[in-house]
């Protein structure tokens, strides 16, 4: 029945344990394993506590699970993004990683909207509300309807992609594509509208969020086709890789150069509240180490002096390109929200006027991090359960044919 | 139908916080320094003694500034926060559904998160309570002994507050961003 939807593989629950016990994949299924064990800890501690359980503030009312949310549906509008490059652009060295870049795209998202409902105070009211009583001025609203559409047009993209239906993939691709797009720009809008915090009200945030968004996906790229392949790469896979790390390359130094002017502009003339977060924001730890080191020029350093030939050296730079990105999506909410409203002087209620501090609740670390190991399960499922590569690729035609 | 407006003669406060109390007490806010509506703001007095500023020991009290262009308003994904017909800026508890977006985008700092609704809370000028019950002042208003605050209606040219708008120079808060508040300080 569901073959006529969309083909996928016979597997037994046996099959499914059945992997090749080598360390690193123990290791990952452990890590995956926890990781779920976590986000259920969490969801259990917050179905007790509620929002008590987050470390949240009335001076910092989004922290760590906003972040989160924003860190997979950046993951998720990359995959998108880079992903249409050959299916739905043609570029031919990219044709291949349609299904399984759709499908992590499919995936990342469904894990971010798992932990911002556990964000959301009133995730059902949500639903109703935002149908009965739709605030179209709302960027959020917006964000939510986009991203709901978006969702329902990649899923049947995937679809169309594994019944090998080329005609309604690339339809279904150029619409995920654009309400993607319109989704995530709409995203960063939720920052660039506001219009009390001036280091983040403008146009920034919703460029530089399908700009960072781009790199997340060429990161995750690196990072699910090194594990597919185990290092191991044939010549069309080398030849894409390649071109996926000058991409990247490029993605990067035009966010180096977008930073630089966001803070140059932030700083110089010395706006009031903006300069003084702008420098705030250059003294933290966070910024040089966690999005400048780990997250830029780490990887583009390797991209640069290997002329982006260094695949196995890209691999492990975009683990740590991936970490920066957290920190980014982190940061991003963190400093839109350190400064205090009341100005730097005036002590509000009992409150000394200071930055202000946000530290997340081990409930908030689990339900975070937690999302990553949902996201690892669906991949792990996925992989197991549906063509992810072309026919060609996929060891299940290898291993499995004969025996059907 | 009225533009409920509050003008406060913020030079006569004397930081007693008989307000912030009074509104606790009528509007049944909860305890603790998180749960507020309003609150009277201070500055650490510059200088050194005996070389003290003066003016930098002036209070500010303050609360939700009512803004003609409410931004928490136009952010609100459910309409829970809307415009009365009295243009108060209200929230409808029973459709939040606790994003917090309001309480990113107010420059004023003035929601907070009552934690029995689970909802977001702010001032609401006493409309549910003392203006319910026929009154014509706030909580805040009739409690302060030094007469700081003034509620009443613009639209109404013989009311007090406009009777003051016109004749006394006034500043609002964060001006610039175009938020319009309805609550005015007297210089």
């Amino acid at each position: 029945m569901l073959n006529h939807l969309i083909p996928h593989k016979t597997i037994t629950l046996r099959s499914v344990f059945d992997f090749e016990k080598t360390p690193f994949n123990l290791f990952m299924a452990l890590t995956t394993l926890l990781l779920l064990a976590a986000f259920a800890a969490g969801f259990v501690h917050y179905l007790m506590h509620g929002h008590h359980a987050y470390g949240v503030t009335r001076e910092h009312p989004w922290g760590l699970l906003i972040a989160m949310y924003i860190f997979f549906v950046v993951s998720s509008t990359g995959l998108c993004i880079i992903s249409s490059l050959g299916h739905v652009f043609h570029i031919k060295s990219f044709e291949f990683i349609g299904k399984r870049a759709i499908f992590g795209a499919i995936i990342t998202i469904v894990s971010g909207f798992a932990v911002i409902g556990l964000e959301i105070g009133h995730p059902v009211r949500m639903v109703i509300y935002n149908t009965l009583s739709p605030g179209f001025s709302s960027a959020i609203w917006g964000m939510g309807v986009l991203y709901s559409v978006y969702l329902f047009l990649i899923i049947l993209e995937f679809i169309f992609l594994s019944r090998d239906d080329h005609k309604w993939s690339r339809i279904f691709g150029l619409g995920g594509l654009l309400v993607g797009i319109a989704a995530h720009s709409n995203l960063g809008a939720v920052f660039g509208f506001l219009i009390g915090r001036p280091m983040a009200n403008g146009v920034f945030y919703p460029v530089y969020f399908i700009l960072s968004a781009m790199i997340t996906g060429c990161y995750l790229l690196f990072l699910m086709y090194g594990y597919k392949y185990k290092m191991v790469f044939n010549d069309e896979m080398q030849k894409f890789l390649m071109h996926l790390g000058r991409l990247l390359g490029l993605l990067i130094a035009i966010l180096v150069f977008f930073e630089f002017w966001r803070f140059l502009t932030a700083i110089y003339g010395n706006f009031p509240e903006r300069a003084e977060t702008a420098l705030h924001i250059l003294g933290s730890f966070n910024f040089w180490v966690g999005e400048v080191l780990l997250g830029m020029a780490i990887p583009f350093v390797i991209i640069l002096y290997s002329k982006a030939k260094a695949l196995k050296a890209m691999i492990y730079a975009s683990i740590s390109g991936m970490i920066g990105i957290f920190f980014m999506r982190y940061d991003l909410v963190h400093d839109t929200l350190v400064y205090p409203m009341q100005t730097m002087k005036i002590k509000e209620y009992q409150l000394a006027p200071s930055w202000i501090e946000y530290m997340p609740t081990m409930t908030e670390w689990a339900v975070a991090f937690g999302g990553i190991g949902i996201c690892l399960a669906l991949y792990y499922v996925g992989e197991n359960f549906f063509f992810l590569d072309p026919h060609q690729d996929d060891a299940y035609f290898q291993n499995y044919r004969d025996e059907e | 139908m009225a533009k409920y407006a509050m003008i406060l003669n913020y030079k006569n406060c004397i930081n007693c916080k008989a307000c912030e109390v009074a509104c606790k007490e009528e509007n049944g806010i909860e305890l603790g320094a998180k749960a507020h509506r309003i609150w009277v703001g201070t500055y650490d007095i510059e200088g050194k003694y005996p070389l003290l500023s003066i003016p930098s020991s002036t209070f500010y009290p303050s609360q939700c500034q009512h803004c003609a262009n409410a931004p928490c308003e136009e952010v609100c994904p459910t309409h829970a926060t809307y415009y009365d017909k009295n243009g108060v800026v209200q929230i409808d508890a029973q459709k939040c559904i606790l994003c917090s977006y309001c309480m990113v985008a107010c420059p004023y700092d003035a929601r907070y998160v009552d934690t029995r609704t689970m909802s977001v809370d702010k001032c609401n000028f006493c409309s549910d309570t003392r203006l319910a019950r026929g009154l014509k002042t706030t909580a805040c208003q009739a409690t302060c002994p030094t007469k700081v605050r003034l509620f009443g209606d613009m639209d109404d040219p013989n009311s007090e507050v406009s009777h003051i708008l016109r004749t006394k120079e006034h500043f609002t808060l964060k001006a610039g961003i175009g938020t319009e508040p309805r609550l005015f300080y007297i210089k």
